[in-house]
């Protein structure tokens, strides 16, 4: 029989987890509606309105709609590998959450308890994200390939290729942060940037500009947003390799994506913007709780991914491999020794 | 010698991405402009000015007498030949003249809202109103008579028009219409 303790430990994990996956499955409502509003305004029209006030019940007339529309699988289609590849392609973009931390400790008011706000301190974090974020294109693959038809195939050779290329360089932008900090681990990585702003890993200059652009170029490319979404290419390829998936099984994958972006602005915030350390070390800034800074910069972040959207093109195809291979990995590898220089 | 920047300052300009933070500066700026569109028909609804070619409207003198003399100019002068005039002889004072149109009807399917109609009418009786929510679910709406052209417009002569004003439901017994509130006039010119 475990003791109390041990119960509320394990009580305080399934709390967590919890939490953590209602959020994470109920994101698309508010990134949807906000995705629709910042299309809406940066094209000078106004967005969802009629569905509540200012069209904030949009998302949910649309989930409504999903989850009753019929679910087509098409005929000569592989069903099984079919059915599955949305999963594929949810189960890891959730799974990366295990290693993420939102904050350090919060203190429970009343109780004097104080619980971590992480899942898990992994030692090698950055790691584990970049291994498991990597198994979502398998969803991708298997869905483009079960769908027998040739445009869904397209779409996810396309985004095989592309994963693979810029795989390469996201993970040495992360291996250049890991130099800076001296550690895999995302809590250290944020101890390390403790302090005003200039301790951010992106002001570690000269590098860290370069290893943030590396990173988010690689980042949008991996999780397929405009400019870089070619695996969806609505122009050549239809939908790309969803475009025979309806209703639930469609909204996985962009449940998926969604969850993708999350990720990467909080990779992105954890890695170069100094995690949840408010912008100046005064303490008027920490009357603020962290986990307030930190949200707030993931979702300036997400902002800034939903306004880069709207304002680039997509590239082209042999663009994209020209962008990854021939500049990316290259400057990457550059990078990594003139910060291997400065750090010694 | 090319014209142009130099190499380098165009390696610095790609380096620093300046293009993309202009392009991005822009879509901030509509980002934060007012939207262009109209929460149509509900709320805001747009006044059209006074020479907007719409349903057509069949004045009347101040007395009250049809201006219409049912000459046919307006028939004749049609390009779609949309336009039927029947004539005939009234002489209780229900037009300017003994000559009244017993027919004056409109097939507003063919009408290409020219002007040609109104500018051929010698007594300025025919005109083009500034009614434009002429869409019904069947055909119905497309034949005007006479008596429904005579009928005041829904937008008085003396409102200038080009502007957008807030909108209402009212309820009707033939049920709900959106009615501009002309009163509150918006200052927001299209």
């Amino acid at each position: 029989m475990p003791d109390l303790a041990t119960l509320l430990e394990i009580l305080i994990i399934v709390v967590k987890v919890s939490v953590i996956s209602g959020i994470l499955f109920s994101l698309p409502l508010p990134l949807t509606w906000i995705e629709r509003k910042v299309a809406g305004h940066i094209q000078v029209r106004l967005g969802p309105w009629r569905v509540g006030p200012h069209g904030v019940l949009q998302p949910f007339a649309d989930m409504v709609k999903l989850l009753i529309k019929e679910d087509i699988v098409p005929d000569r289609a592989d069903k099984f590998l079919f059915k599955l590849a949305p999963l594929l392609s949810m189960i890891p973009a959730f799974l990366v959450f295990v290693a993420i931390p939102f904050g350090e400790k919060f203190a429970i008011p009343f109780v004097g308890k104080e619980i971590t706000l992480y899942l898990s301190d992994m030692n090698v974090g950055i790691l584990y994200i970049l291994a498991i974020g990597g198994l979502g294109i398998y969803g991708m693959i298997l869905g483009g390939w079960a769908s027998n038809s040739k445009y869904s195939l397209l779409g996810g050779l396309r985004s095989s290729a592309q994963m693979i290329s810029y795989e390469i360089s996201m993970s040495f932008a992360a291996i250049g942060v890991v130099m800076l900090t001296n550690s895999l681990n995302l809590l250290e990585m944020v101890r390390s940037q403790s302090g005003s702003f200039l301790d951010w890993n992106i002001f570690y200059l000269p590098v860290g500009p370069v290893w943030f652009v590396i990173f988010i170029i690689a980042a949008l490319a991996e999780i397929n947003r405009i400019p870089f979404d070619l695996p969806e290419d609505e122009g050549t390829l239809a939908a790309g390799f969803h475009t025979e998936y309806s209703g639930m099984r469609f909204s996985f994958f962009m449940l998926a994506e969604y969850v993708a972006m999350v990720t990467i602005s909080v990779l992105t915030v954890i890695m170069f913007f100094g995690g949840w350390n408010p912008p100046l070390d005064i303490s008027i800034f920490h009357l603020v709780p962290s986990i307030f800074w930190f949200l707030g910069k993931v979702i300036l972040f997400i902002y800034f991914f939903m306004w880069l959207r709207f304002t680039l093109p997509r590239y082209r195809y042999d663009q994209l491999m020209t962008i990854g291979w021939k500049v990316l990995i290259p400057l990457s590898l550059v990078n990594i020794l003139v910060t291997g220089l400065m750090i010694i | 010698m090319s014209k142009g920047p130099s190499r380098i300052a165009e390696f610095i300009k790609k380096a620093l991405f300046i293009d993309f933070v202009k392009g991005l500066s822009i879509t901030l700026k509509y980002n934060v402009s007012r939207s262009i569109t109209l929460k149509y028909p509900d709320e805001e609804k747009w006044v059209p000015d006074r020479r907007f070619r719409g349903q057509h409207t069949l004045n009347k003198d101040e007395n009250g007498r049809e201006l219409c003399v049912a000459c046919e100019l307006c028939a004749k002068v049609c390009p779609t030949k949309c336009i039927t005039v029947i004539p005939m002889e009234d002489d209780t004072g229900r037009g300017i003249a003994d000559r009244v149109a017993k027919v004056w009807k409109v097939e507003l399917a063919r009408c290409m809202f020219c002007g040609y109609c109104e500018d051929a009418c010698p007594t300025r009786a025919v005109r083009l109103g500034r009614d434009y929510e002429l869409a019904c679910l069947d055909l119905s709406c497309t034949t005007r008579e006479k008596d429904e052209l005579l009928k005041p417009q829904s937008i008085p002569e003396t409102i200038q028009g080009g502007f957008v004003v807030r909108s209402k439901f009212e309820r009707t017994p033939e049920g709900i219409r959106v009615v501009p509130d002309l009163r509150m006039q918006k200052k927001r010119n299209i």
